[in-house]
This record gives structure tokens, sequence and C-alpha cells, in this order.
């Protein structure tokens, strides 16, 4: 044995001790990831690990109201669906709902309050809750005292139920007159119109699901239009749900949208005449002798101009195709005819919606299953009741703004900034406003511009109850509730108005003594169950208030609804007097019209922060990210377009730049741009993703309503040159040979 | 003059035996990991004993793990829990590991247990069955009234279970969407 040097004796312990390091790394690379058992410090009553609890509350991502039941795992939301006893939603869900998860685990979520000190720009300070809402509660209390209330200003999106009377009782007590509501989708011009046609504002019930005949003057009801998850499921009866009879639907509308594809027939009358359309439908009604009303005489003189022959001209429909449906919609026992995108944002919206509302009076559809049903106005439990003022009203505030009559603005749950054409001016109006305070769980195009912000829960971290508008045809109120646990040092948006009540001082803690938006809402539910309810009801509030909160929803199915429709022709004739819609850019310059359309992921924009729909394709196009001009296969070969060409998008107003959609299901001389991309100031998932059309759409609207006329804009296109590869699902449109329409019917 | 092929690999033993010793160093450190640094018996931020509760106090399993009976999750107990009892335990309320958990319970701060007991989320194993078959805890959780910081002591694989499944004849225990769903 020869003798181990010391030289090999190192190497030797060398090559041990690296093997030795080396089995300690294996057998901690082998190792699973340590995982902790985390338990409650104290646990909920109604607990258990691993087993889910479905908690019921009121979806926000639009303003239809569905009823959502969220699965809950140990304190954590895990997935929303439809309540299944909420007679709006009735256990359905759309993708924006689904998302909500999105909102509440958002990365972007603003936690804490915080404070700007260079308007426009991302960088902000955190401050306490106590620093922020005295800072406030004391410019707003000394401009009371001062006797400028007047000065004082809040800016709301859609609100509904108990918060909507909060911010009014807060405003009224402050002494301003100032609280309004701004929300892109709601549709002022269909509520105008109804009051003319119905005599009541409140949106009716349009019963689709017994329907047999369904024309849709643009209203996409399967996507956008007021109250889609409910349409759907509606709609799904229309067709299917009775034996042996199949309803038909016909769509008009300019850019074929999913209720179009859906339709057995689509007509793409010339944009803005869709209004002088439904009147030479009236017209053959009448003369044909289907409508035997007691105001014949009156009907048949003021429909006499709209003869099928000069209807055709100037909708550029067929006459044969006018009197066609006229007969079909009068012969079916019950048809319906409603109103809604493109056709409800000419300049003669309101026009254009009584005259659709007149053919369903002459055919009868009023106040019956499978017609028009009026909702009631008053609701238990009571409520404001106020609702968006459109166009008119934001041009209001911003001529406020300038005027400088505006001292401090206070705005929550609406982004006027990016849902107002970029000619309102808003946000330079507010660069006038002394004080600006956001009330939001994000960061937007508005609350960039605010020197506070003060973060909200998110719905499903809020108490709160809502009226659904339209309604169902009976009394329906739903409740929230929050079904998690504030993720953030966030506050509930009607907690926030209280403890600034407070801080202000004075008569409003003695009218608003409400600790929390909880016990506002459970103390009003106590009035009027009182005062209304408990006659001769064995029922205690408690647990009436307890059966409410687990169902999510308190209705009476079968109560009077709204009474019978009344529909007088005289104010219905007098309202029509103006059918086609004005454009703004003459013909020649802007030989295009431009049709921005809301989408079923992002509607006016405020669901381009979710990332979930953000990857979800355009169900018409399959595109998927960014934004997209679709043109029609003849107008792109006049021009010389192909696909993902970039073009200049200019109208009177403004230009975009967006690669150019093929798309056969558009009419002729009509680009229709999505809305609800093009964001600079929305979180991670939004920035740096197309373009917003409602920015070049011009300031014109409906003279009626006051609502923004957005499809009266005329545009011309310019090829750039430049080049963008448009991300989409779809393969190619063509059928290449595989004689998919039939032997003979190849397009190639 | 005979011939070996030991001269021939004369130049090949010394690196063969560095080999030979990485190797074995390689086995004793994998072994000296599992025995010390591995998470069969992880240590846990309080030294909390099964022995002196099950076995001195002869308190149930089920008393702390409520959960088992009834849901897939035996359940930790929460800190409140703890503190129900120890509130009223004066002889250990000075004692630092007692002191530890009432720390925890006056921050109201969960303890931040390390898990020894785990399975891969695409298996959907219950406690519930497992209980109302009348298995005892300590079928596949050892003896856990001795042990003062808890070792695991079955591999947690399909074999183990499936072994189970087989000597016991439970029926569709072996079907794939018993436990896979």
């Amino acid at each position: 044995m020869s003798k181990i040097s010391r030289r090999d004796l190192l190497q030797y312990i060398g090559a041990g001790g690296i093997g030795v390091a080396g089995g300690v790394l294996y057998g901690e690379g082998v190792q699973r990831k340590v995982e902790l058992l985390i338990p409650q410090v104290i646990p909920p009553e109604d607990y258990s690990p691993g087993v889910a609890t479905w908690y019921n509350t009121v979806c926000n991502q639009c303003s239809a109201g569905c009823g959502i039941s969220v699965r809950i795992r140990e304190g954590k939301a895990k997935k929303i669906e439809g309540n299944p006893v909420h007679p709006v939603s009735r256990g359905r869900l759309c993708a924006r709902g689904q998302a909500g998860l999105n909102v509440l685990y958002n990365p972007d979520r603003i936690r804490t309050p915080l404070q700007r000190a260079d308007r426009g720009s991302e960088n902000t300070a955190e401050i306490s809750w106590d620093d922020a809402l005295t800072t406030i509660g004391s410019r707003i209390g000394r401009l009371k005292i001062e006797g400028n209330a007047g000065r004082i200003r809040l800016l709301t999106g859609r609100t509904r139920g108990h918060l909507d009377e909060l911010f009014a009782q807060f405003m009224n007590l402050l002494g301003s007159e100032h609280y309004q509501q701004y929300d892109f989708t709601y549709p002022s011009a269909l509520a105008a119109a109804n009051k003319t046609s119905f005599g009541t504002d409140v949106l009716p019930y349009y019963d689709i699901e017994n329907a047999d005949f369904l024309l849709s003057f643009g209203a996409d009801y399967l996507g956008t239009w007021l109250s889609p998850v409910h349409y759907s499921r509606a709609y799904g009866n229309l067709r299917q749900g009775r034996q042996g009879q199949r309803g038909k639907t016909v769509q008009v509308e300019p850019r074929m949208s999913l209720s179009g594809a859906a339709a057995d027939e689509w007509i793409a009358a010339r944009p803005g005449t869709e209004g002088l359309l439904a009147l030479g439908i009236a017209h053959v009604l009448v003369s044909s002798g289907s409508y035997t009303g007691n105001d014949r005489d009156e009907w048949s003189s003021a429909l006499q101009a709209y003869s099928p022959s000069m209807v055709s001209a100037e909708t550029e429909v067929s006459e044969d195709t006018i009197v066609r449906i006229a007969e079909e919609f009068g012969a079916s026992t019950a048809s319906l005819a409603i109103a809604g995108g493109a056709t409800a944002a000419g300049t003669n919206a309101v026009a254009s919606i009584v005259a659709v509302n007149a053919l369903n009076h002459l055919a009868g559809n009023l106040g019956k299953p499978g017609g028009v049903i009026l909702n009631s106005a008053q609701t238990f439990p009571a409520a404001a009741g106020s609702s968006p003022a459109g166009l008119q009203g934001a041009l209001d505030l911003v001529a406020a703004m300038q005027a400088g009559d505006v001292e401090v603005l206070l705005v929550h749950d609406t982004n006027p900034v990016f849902s107002l054409p970029d000619n309102v001016g808003f946000r330079q109006a507010m660069e006038n406003v002394p004080l600006i305070i956001a009330l939001s769980s994000f960061h937007d195009e508005t609350t960039v511009m605010a020197d506070f912000i003060l973060p909200t829960n998110t719905y499903l971290e809020s108490w709160g109850d809502d009226v659904p508008d339209p309604g169902v045809g009976f009394p329906v109120t739903s409740l929230s509730q929050p079904v998690v646990a504030p993720l953030y040092d966030t506050l509930p948006v009607g907690d926030i108005i209280l403890s600034l009540a407070r801080q202000i001082g004075g008569e409003l803690p003695i009218h608003m003594p409400w600790a929390s938006m909880e016990e506002f809402i459970k103390d009003r539910w106590r009035e009027e169950f009182d005062e209304r309810m408990s006659e001769g009801q064995d029922q205690n509030f408690e647990a009436f208030w307890q059966a409410v909160l687990e169902a999510g929803v308190w209705g009476q199915p079968g109560a009077a609804a709204g009474g019978q429709p009344e529909s007088s022709s005289s104010p219905t004739i007098a309202a029509i007097a103006d059918p086609v819609s004005k454009f703004a850019g003459d013909e020649t310059d802007y030989p295009f019209v431009l049709h921005p359309y809301l989408t079923a992921t992002f509607l006016d924009g405020r669901g381009a922060n979710l990332p979930w729909l953000q990857e979800l394709p355009d169900p018409m196009t399959s595109v998927v990210y960014g934004s997209w001009a679709e043109l029609n296969p003849v107008t792109a070969d006049e021009l010389g377009i192909e696909e993902g060409d970039v073009l200049e998008i200019e109208s009177p107003a403004g230009s975009i730049r967006v690669p150019a959609f093929i798309f056969p299901a558009i009419r002729p001389g009509v680009v229709a741009v999505p809305i609800g991309q093009g964001h600079t100031s929305y979180g991670r998932y939004a920035s740096d993703r197309g373009v917003n059309p409602i920015h070049i759409v011009a300031t014109l609207m409906d003279k009626q309503s006051g609502d923004l006329a957005w499809a009266a804009t005329r545009v011309k296109i310019t090829n750039t040159g430049e080049r963008l590869r448009i991300v989409k699902t779809d393969g190619v449109t063509r059928t290449l040979g595989r004689q998919i329409l039939g032997p003979g019917n190849d397009h190639g | 003059m005979s011939i070996s092929v030991l001269d021939a690999l004369q130049p090949a033993k010394k690196p063969a035996l560095i080999v030979l010793v990485l190797v074995f160093g390689l086995f004793v450190g994998a072994w000296v990991h599992g025995k010390y640094f591995s998470d069969r018996s992880p240590i846990q931020p309080i030294d909390f004993s099964h022995r002196i509760h099950v076995t001195d106090n002869e308190i149930p399993c089920q008393h702390c793990h409520i959960y088992a009976e009834r849901t897939p999750v035996a359940g930790v107990p929460s800190v409140s829990k703890c503190m129900g009892c120890h509130n009223s335990v004066p002889s250990v309320r000075e004692s630092p590991e007692i002191l530890k958990l009432a720390t925890y319970w006056e921050n109201r701060e969960p303890i931040p247990w390390i898990k020894v007991y785990d399975l891969p989320d695409y298996v959907h194993f219950t406690h519930k069955r497992h209980i109302k078959a009348g298995l005892a805890c300590q079928e596949c959780h050892g003896p856990v009234e001795t042990m003062d910081r808890i070792t695991r002591v079955a591999t947690m694989k399909m074999p183990w279970c499936v072994d189970c499944h087989t000597e016991r004849e439970v029926e569709h225990g072996r079907d794939c969407w018993t436990c896979h769903k």
C-alpha cells in the first residue's frame, strides 16, 4: 500500500466535500416547496375549510343589474355565476360578469388613499384616511359656511338604489344642486322617446321571450343592449323554447352585430334612416288595414308621405322587403319592435325610437306577453331615481368648469375624459377646478387629473341595493352584500360619503347619522318594511332581511306592473316629423360614415383593464387585442386596402390610426371601429392597446334628449402605407374549394 | 514476467478513487439532508408537542382538528381555539412557547405552521370519507401521540394509497376517478 501524499489526501477530501454538498443540494432540490398551513385567527361560524359557500350579490359590470352568486372558499372569491333565483340573470352570466374576479384581484387596484401634486402625472404620494378626509372635509365645509356650496359638484356613473339616494341627500344637505351622472351606455334617447310614446321614462320590459317576430333596429340585445344576459336567455326561448314554434328575428343595422348574425334577416339600411324605415313599415301597417284603432285616420294622414317607394329610395331597402316585413309584423300574434345602437345615436334618435314605438302601437303589442310591458316607477324600497344626463349634462358641467364656477369636483365610477369626444374638452376644463377628488378603485384617464384619490371597495366588497333598469315587468329589488373582506385599505364609497358628512359637521351628521352604508341600507329597508309590508304578515324584519340577503333579491312576481301603456297618437305623430339623422362633415370631404360600436367585452371601455376580457376574441371578427377598422370588401377594393393596412381615419373632430379588417357583414361606405381600447392610464392590461373612436366623434346630439349622437360622424380614410398584423383566431374566411356552402355556391 | 491489467489501469486509479469518494459523498449528503434537514419533520414556528396534548392531557384528535369528520381537510385549530384553552391553563402561561402563542393572538396573526402532509392538487383526497370508513388517524399519520415534533411516516405517493385500498378491498378503490377528478 503506497502512502497517500498530502496533495492526494486534499484532493480526496475536496471530492468528498463536493459530494456531500451535492448530496445535500440534491435532497433540497427534490424536496417539495415548503407550504404553509395557515389557520384562521378567529374562524367565522359558517366556515369549513375546503367547502365552498355561495353568496348572492349584484353584478356591477354594466347597468343591467344581474344577480350573481359568488363561490367563496377559505374567505377567497373563486368563481362568479348567475344567481338562479334572480329574475334578471336567471342563473346565467356574461363574460363581463365572469371577469368580476379580475376587478377584485386586479394588481392595478388603488390600495391606499393617494395625493397628487402634479395633475396628469402618475406620481402620487400615500396619505392616511384621516389626513385625506380632514383636508377634503374642511375644504368642503368652508365652502358650505361661506354659502358657496353650489360650487361643489358630484359626478358619478350610472348609480341606482340607496347609493343614489345617499349621494342626492349629501349634496342636498350641503346646499348644492349639482349631483349628476354620466354614463356613455345609458339610453337617454330611449327613455325620452318612451316618455313621448308611453308617458313614462321608466324603461319598459321588452318581452322578447314570448315574442314570435322580433324586429330590432340596431339593438344588439345579445351583446350590449340594456340587459344582454336576460335577453340572451329570452332569445333562446323565442327560438327553441316553444314546441313547434320558432320565433323569427330581423335586425336593421349598418354593421352586423352578434344579434344581427343570429337573426334570420339582416338589413343594412342607409345609416341614419332607420327611423324612416320604421315609418315606411308603419305606413304599410295602416294602409293595408292591419291597424284598426279609432285614430286610424290620424295615423293614415301622418304616415301618408312615407310610402314604400319613397322610403325605399331613401333607405336603400327594397320596396318588397318593406312590404313583406310589415305584413309579417302585422300578422304575427306577438310581434315586437325594439330600438338601440346606432338607431338611437343619431341627431334624430328620439324621432327614430318613437317611430319604432309606433310600430308596437300599430301592431297591438303594448301591455301583453311578447310585447312591451311597462315597469312600475316605484318598487320596494324607494330610491332617488336619478339618471344620467347624456351629452347635454356633460357640456353643462364643462361650461361651468370653464367659467370657474366649480371649486370642488367629486368624481365616482365614471370616466368622462375617455368616454366623451375630445372636442368636449372635459380634461382641459378640469384644469380650471381647484380641487378634484376621485373616489375610485382604479386609476383612469379621469382620476389622473384628481388631486386626491380615495380608494373604494369593489362591488364584491360592498353593501348596496339596486332596482334593475329595465325591470322585468314586476317589482324587483336586489341586495348586494360584501362576499369577501376588503383586500386593501379601501372603503365602500357610501362609507366615504358618510365619513365626509361627519367631517363637515353641521346638520349633515344629524340627518346622516349612519356609521356605514350597511347600517344606512338596513335602516331604510326597515322603514319601508314597517310602512308597507308588515301588515298581515307574520314575518318580522330580521327574518325578512335574512331571507332577502340569502336570496340576493326581493320580488313580487305576478304583482301589478306599471299598467297599460298609453300610446296617444298626437305626441307620437309630432315627434316623428324629423326621421333622418344629420351627420357631421359633408359627404364630398368625408365620404364614409363612422360606426363606433360597443363591444360585449369592454362596453364603453370600462372592461379594458381586465385581462380575461382582453384575451377574449371579438365574436364577429375573432380579432383579439388592439383595435381595428371594419371595411366592406367592396369599399376596400375601391380604395386598394388590404387587411392590416394602417388607415388614418379622420373626422371633422380629429383622427385615429388603426389597421383595416375586411369584413363582409358591413354596409359599403361604412367604417366600424370597436369602442373600448385606446386607454392611456388604465393600468397594465389596457395600456398600449388600440385607439378610442369616441375621441373623434363630433359633438352632435339628439335635440330632444340631449344624448350624444355617436353614430352621426362622417370620416375620410387614408392608407398610410404602414402595415400592422391583426391578431385573430380565425384562419382564412374563404372556403378554399371545400364547397362548404354547397356545390356551385363556392366563393373560392 | 506476468501481464497484469492492473498496471495498465494504474494511471486511472486515482481519478476512479476520486469519483468513488465523490459518489460516496453524494450518498452521505443526501442521507444527512434526509435525516436532519428534510421536510419530513420541519421545525415549526412554535415547538408544539402532540405528546403533551394527546398522551399527557388525553385530548382526542378531533377536539382540535374539528373539520376532519365533515370536510376534505382536517384543519388546524384556529388561534382562538388554542387560546380558548390556554387562557385557563395558568401553569404554562409563562413558558416561552406559550408566550409565542400569546403574541400571535395579541397581534391577531395566524400561526404560519409548515405543512408536513401535503398532496398534489390533482389528488382529491378527503378526510371525511376515511373517518367515516372507521380508520384511525394513526393509520396514515403514525403514532402522533408519541411525537414531540410531527414527522411524516408515509410516502403519500400513489402506490401507498393503492396498496391500502387493495388490501381493504375498498369499493371503487382502484378507479382513477375516485381520486383524480
